[in-house]
Parts: C-alpha cells; sequence; structure tokens
C-alpha cells in the first residue's frame, strides 16, 4: 500500500478530513472509511453504476473515481438524497410503483434519476431511458422504474 | 504508488520522463479499472486535471483545437462542434453510457487506441491532428499516426497529448457516425464515421473511417476516391463499401464473427452516407 495522502472531501455538504492512499477509489472511501455503505459496490468496472454518486450535480461512478481527485468538488451519495427524514420523491415513487425489487442497484437509480429529474423536470420516456443507461438491474425488468420515474415528469404546457 | 497533480505540462512532462512505470491519469474511466482489476499497478499516476490548457476549447477561422480534458459530455454538447467536424460531437454523444461520457476525455480515449470505441474513428474520418508535448518540446501530428496498434500510440516515453486540432472542412461538409451494437452503450459491433460535402448531387470530398474492424481506425483511400465525384449512389457506395470490407481485419467475438463485420461495413456505410445526406438536406 502506498504512502497515504492527507486531504478533506465535500460529501453530502460535510467535510470528511481523510489519510488514504492515493489508489483509493471515492467508492472505497465512502464504504470502508467513512462506513456510508449505501453506495453499492457492484462490478468495480464501471459497468453496472451500482456505486453511482453525483459529482457537482452529475452522475459519476465513484468506483472509476479516485477520491484524491475529488477535492473541492460537492459529492451527494444516497445518503444525502433524503431531507429532514423524509423521503426524496424518486424513492417513494419507486417504492409506490413495485419498482424496489433486491434493491441492490436502487442506491445508484435513484441518485441518477435524482441528478436527471434535477436538470430537466420534464423527461420523455426516452429521456427517462436515455439517462439511466449507466445502471444495471438484474430483477425489474426496468418497466417498473422507468414508470415512476416518469410519474415524476412534470407536464409540458404543449402536451 | 506515488500520486502527483502538476498544475503545468512541462511539469507533467518533465515527472512522466523522470519515471519508468508512471502513468497520467485523465477521466480515470479505464485507467481506475484495469488497477482495480489488478492489471496495472503505477510507480506514479501523474493527473492532468490540474493542467488548466488541458480543458481549452479554441475557435479559428479553419477549425477547433479541443483540449485533451475535454469529457465526452462537453463534446457531446457542443455546438461549435458542426459541418464536418460534427463527426466528433456525433461519436462523443453515443458512446458508452452517460456516466462514462462524465468522466472519460478525448486524449484519454485516443491516448487508449481501444480499436473497439468510437473517438478514435471519428478523429481519423476528421482528419484531426494531435499536439504531443514531451521533453524536445511539442509536435503536432496526424491521429492516424499516433494509433500504431491495438492499444498502442506512437507516444514515446515522456510524452503526453496536449490538445486535439479538427479542421472545419470544405464548404458544405457534414460529418457523422454510426454505431452498430447489442444494446445501446455496448462497444460497437461495428461503427462508421464520415465526412462528406456535395455539391449538386455531387460528392466532392469523402473520408471514412471503420471501427472495430482491425488493430486500429480503418482508412482505404481508395474507398473515399470511389465516392468521391459520384452521386453516393448504390453501385458507388456498394464498391465503396467492398474495398473497406476487403481491406478490413477485424476479429471474431461476442460482439460479432469477423465475417458477419465484413458483411456489416457495406450496409452501414449506406445507412450512414444516408443519413449525413438527411442532415445536409440533399
Amino acid at each position: 500500500m502506498s504512502d497515504r495522502l492527507s486531504f478533506s472531501l465535500q460529501i453530502n455538504g460535510e467535510e470528511h478530513a481523510l489519510a488514504v492512499a492515493p489508489e483509493r477509489t471515492l467508492l472505497e472511501v465512502l464504504r470502508e472509511e467513512l462506513r456510508a455503505t449505501g453506495t453499492r459496490r457492484g462490478c468495480d468496472q464501471g459497468s453496472c453504476g451500482a456505486c453511482m454518486v453525483l459529482v457537482d450535480g452529475e452522475p459519476r461512478l465513484s468506483c472509476l473515481s479516485l477520491a484524491v481527485t475529488l477535492r473541492g468538488r460537492a459529492i451527494t451519495t444516497i445518503e444525502g438524497v433524503e431531507t429532514a427524514g423524509a423521503l426524496h420523491p424518486v424513492q417513494r415513487a419507486l417504492i409506490q410503483h413495485g419498482a424496489v425489487q433486491c434493491g441492490f442497484c436502487m442506491s445508484g437509480i435513484v441518485v441518477t434519476a435524482k441528478a436527471l429529474l434535477d436538470h430537466n423536470p420534464s423527461p420523455t420516456l426516452d429521456e427517462i431511458r436515455q439517462a439511466l443507461g449507466s445502471n444495471v438491474c438484474r430483477c425489474s425488468g426496468y418497466a417498473k422504474v422507468i414508470e415512476a420515474i416518469a410519474s415524476l415528469s412534470k407536464v409540458r404546457p404543449h402536451e | 504508488m506515488r500520486y502527483a497533480e502538476p498544475a503545468t505540462v512541462e511539469e507533467g512532462v518533465a515527472l512522466l520522463a523522470s519515471t519508468q512505470n508512471a502513468r497520467c491519469l485523465a477521466g480515470g474511466a479505464t485507467l481506475v479499472a484495469m488497477m482495480n482489476a489488478r492489471h496495472l499497478a503505477p510507480e506514479l499516476l501523474i493527473s492532468l486535471h490540474r493542467m488548466a490548457e488541458l480543458s481549452i476549447l479554441t475557435e479559428t477561422p479553419e477549425g477547433l483545437w479541443l483540449g485533451a480534458m475535454l469529457p465526452h459530455r462537453a463534446l457531446a454538447d457542443e455546438p461549435r462542434l458542426r459541418g464536418a467536424m460534427e463527426v466528433i460531437r456525433s461519436a462523443a454523444s453515443q458512446l458508452a453510457h452517460p456516466a462514462i461520457r462524465n468522466m472519460g476525455t478525448i486524449g484519454g480515449s485516443l491516448c487508449l487506441a481501444d480499436p473497439s470505441t468510437e473517438l478514435p474513428v471519428a478523429l481519423v474520418a476528421a482528419s484531426a491532428h494531435a499536439e504531443i508535448a514531451g521533453p524536445e518540446g511539442r509536435r503536432i501530428i496526424p491521429v492516424e499516426s499516433l494509433l500504431v496498434d491495438r492499444f498502442q500510440t506512437s507516444l514515446r516515453h515522456g510524452e503526453l497529448v496536449t490538445r486535439i486540432w479538427v479542421p472545419r472542412g470544405g464548404p458544405g461538409a457534414v460529418g457523422h457516425h454510426l454505431r452498430f451494437s447489442r444494446v445501446a452503450s455496448d462497444y460497437p459491433t461495428v461503427s462508421i464515421s464520415l465526412v462528406l460535402a456535395l455539391e449538386g448531387g455531387t460528392c466532392r470530398q469523402a473520408r471514412v473511417a471503420v471501427g472495430s474492424c482491425g488493430p486500429v481506425p480503418l482508412h482505404v483511400e481508395a474507398a473515399d476516391q470511389r465516392l468521391v465525384g459520384s452521386a453516393l449512389d448504390a453501385p458507388a457506395l456498394a464498391e465503396a463499401g467492398q474495398l473497406l470490407a476487403r481491406a478490413a481485419t477485424p476479429r471474431d467475438d461476442v460482439r460479432g464473427t469477423a465475417e458477419y463485420r465484413r458483411l456489416l461495413i457495406p450496409r452501414l456505410l449506406g445507412r450512414a452516407v444516408a443519413q449525413a445526406r438527411e442532415r445536409l438536406h440533399v
């Protein structure tokens, strides 16, 4: 293991002082140093999206992001999505539509869908499918997931 | 492993030149995946993300300079990549999936020299050049001479790509990228990048590159020439497609057999040209 580097990361609005080796990924730091285990470890290759977090509001694969490179960036994990103990509308919609099955992929899907709706409150079904292109789920078949997110899409004025 | 974040290209080059097993970290999408899989363990990782000049896009009357650290997503959203240069925007908007497009960079993709991915193919079709910084200063070479084999570039020890030159192309030129893949976000079975210019109904300029069909993007001068001067009619497209298919050296893999890939080339060429012509409205 390499020498540790000391730096801090801003995660869900809080600064966290760290001393970790440069090759440690954000995923490892979240789960092993900070015990924030809501972000899942899936493939470690950027193929499944289970480890998705937001960096400055954009979906990013924490398994492929070295923690040290994210100094000064605003990181949002699944733990930062709830407000005052209330589920995020995306989380509520997924439950209401029966989209959550084993749940392993859900942290990644929730943060990806949150980012989509933050940027585009009225996504079309196709835009939802495109935005979720980085997230693999092996039990839902995606139909319920897409329905749930579409239920939050604001109606466009001319539609 | 040691880690460095130099603020200038010159500092980065000095570090790169003074270490045997050093690697440049651009977006990390491939390098970190390889480190996670224990395929790579660099002695020194040189992050490029504090080198401000690598994130700059410069427009000139002749074309655009694209900083090596521009992510795919920025290129996919870049309105100045139009006309012939649109082939870059088109390829960047289709490759891999959204999170990878947020992370991966044009310089990283070029230097990885993966024969199955999109941007090297689009850069060859666009007649792009790479600016390379090294211990002896900077040089500019065609992308075609940077890409020498599967996952292999002609970069020398201590060199890194700083920016990429994309020429604007002739008047009325249009660029387009077409990928054929089993599902969206998979690597393409075959991809085609092209730049065309028409005058009346006659093709005045054509440059076609094919991906996933050999160790480097396939470019056959004779295929381009078969299209130039033609009306891009069925015989011209079929013959150009055959010239490309005969020159291709694809592999059998899970995404398609070599034979299947050769069969796809002429079909996809016709489709790519038709889509490009729709953009030109001719």
